[in-house]
């Protein structure tokens, strides 16, 4: 039953995300930077990394990117955004795992969107082999400050809460 | 917010601003450049930065007026000319690419272009 309970509460978190996703489309953006975007959906994946450990975290943040495929039909932004959810997910989880006392959901929210950036940078200048795709990356980074925060400060908000719930549904 | 997040982010942001700037500097280097000076809407002259010419003038006199160039380390302007308004003395120098200097009585456009690589990607889609 604990592990049915689990996986509907994953499911929900990667339709959640998903919907998030394709939500943030739809907001225009007062930068018109390629790679620019708001990351809204990085809330859940953060929010699962939290409640469920690192392995769930994985797995609703790679689910969320091939489903997303499917969603926006855009494979070329699907190698983007896949190299930058796994490695924002690894930082994000080793941040929250041993840098706990230092940086708050806040921090690590900032740490996962500047891991995003980077790992789609470095696979935007694979693929075009160019390393002047690098000078893209000051601007992203600038532009991860303000998602990250703004996504780790709501990120805050759903974890307190649902840690909550959580324990009620798991009897923990 | 814990102390870290606000350290983090005062760190993320210097060098961001810092890199950005390095990049911007980097950016004015004249090696992928050349001036394009253009008459009546043909290209007369291209000419490619170098520490040789520093320095230099040149005159530009054809059939719609006279205008005396001034090249300088990586930057471009018009200082003389004999058209009325004189906006493109005024204007002063340009150094970037897609920067123009333009003097509309003489059908005179000095634009910095730069070097296209044959073999890049036309564009990207992201």
């Amino acid at each position: 039953m604990r592990k049915l309970n689990k996986t509907i509460f994953l499911s929900v978190l990667v339709a959640v995300g998903l919907a998030l996703s394709v939500l943030e489309s739809a907001i225009p953006l007062p930068i018109a930077f390629p790679g620019a975007k708001l990351g809204l959906s990085n809330m859940v994946v953060l929010v699962s990394l939290v409640v469920f450990g690192f392995k769930d975290g994985i797995t609703v943040s790679v689910l969320k990117s091939i489903v997303l495929v499917l969603v926006t039909g855009s494979v070329s932004s699907f190698i983007y955004s896949f190299s930058g959810a796994i490695l924002s997910c690894i930082i994000m989880y080793l941040g929250y795992r041993f840098f706990q006392s230092v940086f708050s959901i806040i921090g690590i929210s900032i740490l996962g969107a500047l891991a995003h950036n980077f790992a789609q940078v470095t696979v935007a200048a694979f693929i075009m082999s160019n390393l002047k795709i690098y000078t893209y990356l000051p601007f992203l980074m600038l532009t991860s400050l303000f998602s990250g925060y703004f996504v780790g400060l709501a990120s805050s908000f759903i974890i307190k809460n649902l840690k909550v719930s959580f324990n009620i549904i798991f009897r923990r | 917010m814990t102390k870290g997040d606000k350290l983090l982010i005062v760190f993320v942001l210097i060098l961001s601003l810092v890199s950005m700037g390095y990049i911007r500097k980097q950016g004015l280097s004249n090696q992928d450049k050349y001036i394009s000076i253009q008459v009546n809407g043909e290209e007369i002259k291209k000419i490619i930065f170098d520490d040789s010419i520093i320095g230099k003038t040149l005159p530009l006199d054809t059939k719609y007026g006279y205008n005396l160039i001034e090249i300088g380390d990586n930057e471009i302007r018009v200082i003389e000319a004999d058209c009325p308004d004189k906006y493109d003395v005024k204007q002063g120098s340009i150094s970037r690419i897609g920067e123009t200097i333009i003097c509309l009585p003489n059908r005179l456009v000095i634009e910095i272009k730069g070097i296209e690589t044959v073999d890049g990607i036309d564009m990207m889609n992201y």
